[in-house]
Formats: C-alpha cells, structure tokens, sequence
C-alpha cells in the first residue's frame, strides 16, 4: 500500500506541482493518476521511486516512510516503466529485462533465465531475446520495458504514460495485456496517463488532477463517470459519458426476446406466425440473419427461412460477459434495431430491443454501481 | 623519383615509422585517459565545462612548434617534450567528444537507470560511458590521426620521426625522400584510422548501421519470398 500525507512538492522558482496531495493507493489495485499536463501526476509518480522528493509531507509504503529507506534499495523493489521506454541501448532485450535481477547480485545466467520466462509473460517472441532494442518495434519495446520492471517481481509497478507512444491499435492490445498480467499478478500498480479513455479502462481507481496538483475527484471509474465531483470532472470525463458507462453494466439482467429466434428450417409461415416485425435466422444455433417479416409475406408459406435473404447482423453480444454498451452498439448497427445476444458458445439466446435496453439502463441506475467492476475485467481478461 | 633509395634505406624508413606511430599514438592515448575524468566532471557539473573548454581552446590555439619549444627548458630536446604537447593537442579534440558523447546518452535512459536503482557511479561505468563509446572514439580517431601528422614538426626540435624524411630531402634537394615521407605519414595515419574503427565496431555491436543492415535483411527476405 502507498499513502501519500500532505504532499507537497514546491521547486526554488515558486512553482507548486503538487499541493498537500492526500492519496492511498490499496495493495494490488491498480490506481490511474489522469489529468491535464502541469497537473503534477507525473511529479507525484516519481515521488514514489525517490526520483523526486517533496518538500512538505510523507509518502509511506507498506506503512515505512520512504525517506527512511536507501534511495537504490527503494528503488529495485519498484518496477518503473516510461513513455520512451528508457531500455538500454547497448544490451540486448534479455540483458535489459535483467537488470534489477543482476543489479541485486544475481548470477547472470539465472538472470537471463528469468529475463526468458519474463519475456514469454508479455507476449514476446522468445527469439528476440539476443536482439538490440532499437531493432525491435515501438510496441515490442513498450513490452520489454514492461519485463523489465517485472524481472525482481516487485510488488509496486509505477507507470509514467506507458502506452502514450505506440499507435491506437498497439495501444489497446497492450492495455489489454496489461489487465490480464494484473489479473495474474496484482501488483500495486500507480499509472499516469493524460487519456481519460485509458484511465477508465485500466483503473481500479481514478485520481482525477486540476492544474497544480490537487485532487478534482478520486473514485472507481464508473463512479467518475456516473456522478462526476463538478464541471471539471464532466468536462474532463468527456460529454459522451453517459454511453461510457455502460461498459461497466452487466447485460446480465436483460430481458431478452427468446421468439423473435427461428432456426433456417423454419417456414416462413414461422416467422409470420411469430408476430415480430423482424426474425434473427439461425443456423446451427449461430446467428444467420435478420429477415424483415414485412418482405417476406408474399413467399409461399412453406418457404424454408434458409432459403430467404437476410441482412447481416453488424455483430452480436455475448449474454452475461458484455456490458450494456457492447449491446446497445450492437444494436444501433443492426439493421433490426435490436441486438442479438449469444452464449459463449456463440449460440443465439434472443434478441433485445432499445427499449429492454433502456428498461436495463434504468434498474442499473437504479440499483447503482456494485459489482460491476468484475464485468470489466471479464470481458477484457481472456478466460486462462 | 629514385626508387632503388627506398631498399637501400630500408631499416632507416622502419625506424622512422616506428618513432612516428608512438609519437602519434601516445599522446592519443595520454589525452584519451585524461579526459575521460575531465569529460565526466564536465557533463555532471555544467559550469565545470566552459572554463575548461576556454583553456582547452586556447592550448590548441598555440602552434605546435611554439609549444615545444616551450616545453624544452623542462623537458629537454626529448620525446617526452613532443609527447606532451601533442597530448595537449589531443586531449583538445578528444574531450570535447567525451562531453557530447556523455550528454548525447538520452535523458530517459539515465532516468530509466537512476529508477531501476543504479548508484551514480555504476549507472556511469555501465550505462553512460559504454553508450558515449562511439562518439568518445569519434574523437579518439581525430586525435591519433592529428598526432601522427603533427609528429613530424617534432623533427625540427631533434625528436626522431617521419618529419626527418621532409627535412633530409628538402636540405637535399632530393625529392624521393619527400614522397617517400609524405606517403608513409598518411598510411600510417589511415590504418590507425582503420583500427580504430574495427574497435568502435567490437565495441559496440549494439550500434545500428541503420540503413545497411534492414536493408540487406530486406533484400534477403525479397530474394527468399520470405515473409517478415
């Protein structure tokens, strides 16, 4: 556990980066310090590892102030990965993601032994191990920067913008990763990002900054965007919170229509019998199509569903594991306006309309926001 | 051209040669070993630099043959009189690169360092001045290559080296000589030259030769249809 008491941090030129911050961070939780540039996340990240020391108050870990502590020593039982990557140039992937090991007097082949198991941990090829990192990839870097604050298996992982330089799509899967090596290693883990989107999406926590450094809000990131603190907090969170905060709501408790369904063997005499304007088409329990009922009136009845043209489906969601936002898109690009939802097998279980979806977003506002932080992790931690 | 002189001087030439490769590559080492502490104490504490450098230029300012010259009421009409100045000379050079290799080692990596719980004169040997290598010995080729020239000045103060070829064949009139001289001073400038650059590569293996290497992976991969 980290606790910061009354920290400040004031430079010689009257700058105050950080003002009487107060902030616990729980072991193994994973807390996102988020704010505009000059707000003194980054400044209160490195007062951590002692690469900055406050000029007023206490930073405690594990309940020890860390002004007590041997500045190195400190510093090799936190992990710490930047932006740049910071990996040494003249060491080859396996040699840098040792460091600490070897740092802490460990013979280097059991350092290289671990540095390999480290490297098969987040995702790497095994044979890039004796490569310079110059010539591996910006997203390959950002991993081995990762292992390399891995490799002594420090129970505190500081991250100063991690995945800020590597595009969108690597952006994501490395975020991805990161929450399921947290699932695995729950570390306390403390992120700085200026993306709010990144906040929510890997926070356990969120400490949300104003300029020079005090706290605007600190809550779960569902919270954040449900009942932000003031103005601020709203404008910072983004005007499209509303449909945000739906991923962290279970579709659990959707009603669902089980007989707007039919499989291909079905007549169309079937699906007009059914009484719904549009039929989701299944074939081998798989979502086919939807079939607008409207059009099909005039075929003979014993026509076979199969035989008929259907409209993609744009995608469905999985019932139970996706939140309400991965429904509500899924229905807004069907053609029927309705979702189809599916079980883990990808087996159509009905489909739902906007208005069971409002009926859902309604009782989840209702019964507020517990529990819903596992259907995150859920869906974004591939099953093991 | 008298070609039949060069056999028959044969072991005068070596003798020359051998005179003139220490001389000019001494005073490179000397000046290597003195600034590497003078770069470390000029990159750590900026206002070291200025001063330093300021006196450094005006030493080199100074011709060579006014410094050995006044050098000689010390150290005599010796080698070790041409040797240190031509040391002053190199360390010139030679420093300025060890402070730009040591400030060129990228901010991150020195903090990535620093985070990881490197002390200070660890993250030195280990981190900085292995990636100021290349610009270090950048330097270090300007230096040998400078003080193998600047050798031959050393002759006209008596000191022993391929400036004596010059000097012999001008008195003489007697042009081979010269040649002869001219043409050794810059072989053996270019294989110091040489050496140093197969150093810089066993040194740093980590050094990207950017453009040549992808590019012939590239090539390789295009010729084999293999795919990246």
């Amino acid at each position: 556990m980290i606790t910061f008491e009354g920290v400040t941090k004031r430079y010689p030129d009257g700058t105050v980066a950080v003002d009487g911050l107060d902030l616990e961070v729980p072991a193994g939780k994973t807390m996102v310090l988020v704010g505009p540039s000059g707000c003194g996340k980054t400044t209160s990240l490195r007062m951590i590892n002692r690469l900055v020391d406050p000029t007023e108050g206490t930073i405690l870990l594990d309940g020890t102030d860390i002004k007590e502590r041997n500045p190195a020593h400190l510093r090799r039982g936190i992990g710490y990965v930047i932006q740049q990557t910071g990996l040494f140039p003249h060491r080859t992937v396996e040699d840098n993601i040792a460091t600490v090991p070897v740092l802490n007097g460990w013979p280097r082949k059991k350092a290289r032994a671990r540095a390999a198991e480290l490297i098969t941990l987040v995702g790497l090829d095994p044979a890039l191990a004796k490569r310079y990192p110059h010539q591996l990839s910006g997203g390959q870097q950002q991993r081995v920067g990762v292992a390399r604050a891995l490799a002594a298996d420090p129970p505190v992982l500081l991250m100063d913008e991690p995945f800020s330089a590597v595009d969108p799509i690597v952006r994501a899967s490395l975020q991805d990763e990161l929450l399921s090596l947290q699932a695995e290693l729950r570390k306390t883990i403390v992120l700085v990002t200026h993306d709010i989107e990144e906040a929510i999406k890997v926070g356990d926590l969120v400490a949300l900054f104003r300029p020079h450094g005090t706290l605007a809000q600190l809550a779960p990131p569902e919270q954040l965007l449900a009942a932000p603190a003031d103005d601020y907090v709203a404008d910072f969170v983004g005007f499209d919170r509303g449909i945000r905060r739906l991923s962290f709501v279970s579709t659990a408790g959707l009603t669902l229509d089980t007989g707007a369904v039919l499989p291909a063997s079905a007549t169309v005499a079937d699906a007009l019998a059914a009484g719904r304007p549009w039929i989701c088409v299944t074939d081998g329990g798989r979502p086919r199509g939807w079939v607008d009922t409207s059009t099909i009136a005039a075929l003979p009845g014993d026509t076979a569903l199969g035989q008929v043209r259907a409209e993609p489906i744009g995608h469905p969601f999985t019932f139970g594991s996706d939140s309400l936002r991965a429904a509500l898109d899924a229905a807004v690009l069907s053609p029927a306006g309705q979702a189809v939802a599916v079980d883990d097998e990808g087996v159509a279980l009905g489909a739902a309309t906007f208005d069971q979806l409002r009926a859902a977003i309604q009782a989840a506002d209702g019964n507020d926001t517990h529990d819903t932080r596992q259907v995150q992790h859920a869906q974004q931690v591939p099953p093991p | 051209m008298m070609w039949s002189w060069i056999p028959s001087n044969w072991s005068l030439i070596w003798q020359l040669t051998w005179e003139n490769t220490k001389l000019g590559v001494l005073p490179a080492l000397y000046g290597l070993v003195i600034s590497l502490p003078l770069g470390v104490l000029a990159a750590r504490w900026r206002w070291v630099y200025p001063p330093v450098l300021t006196v450094v230029n005006i030493l080199y300012a100074v011709p060579s043959l006014a410094l050995f010259i006044a050098l000689i009421p010390a150290f005599g009409l010796t080698d070790t009189t041409v040797i240190i100045a031509l040391t002053v000379f190199s360390l010139c050079v030679i420093l300025p690169n060890v402070v730009a290799g040591l400030r060129g080692v990228p901010a991150s990596v020195t903090q990535a360092a620093t985070a990881m719980g490197y002390g200070p004169l660890r993250r030195l040997v280990t981190v900085e001045l292995p990636l100021a290598v290349p610009v270090i010995l950048a330097g270090l080729r300007i230096g040998v290559v400078a003080s193998i020239s600047l050798a031959s000045v050393g002759q006209l103060i008596g000191v022993s080296s391929l400036g004596y070829l010059f000097i012999d064949g001008l008195q003489r009139s007697f042009p081979t000589e010269i040649y002869v001289g001219l043409f050794l001073v810059i072989v053996l400038a270019l294989a110091c030259d040489l050496i140093l650059v197969g150093v810089k590569r066993v040194l740093t293996p980590w050094a990207a030769r950017p453009q040549r290497q992808p590019r012939r992976q590239q090539r390789r991969q295009e010729l084999t249809g293999a795919a990246s």
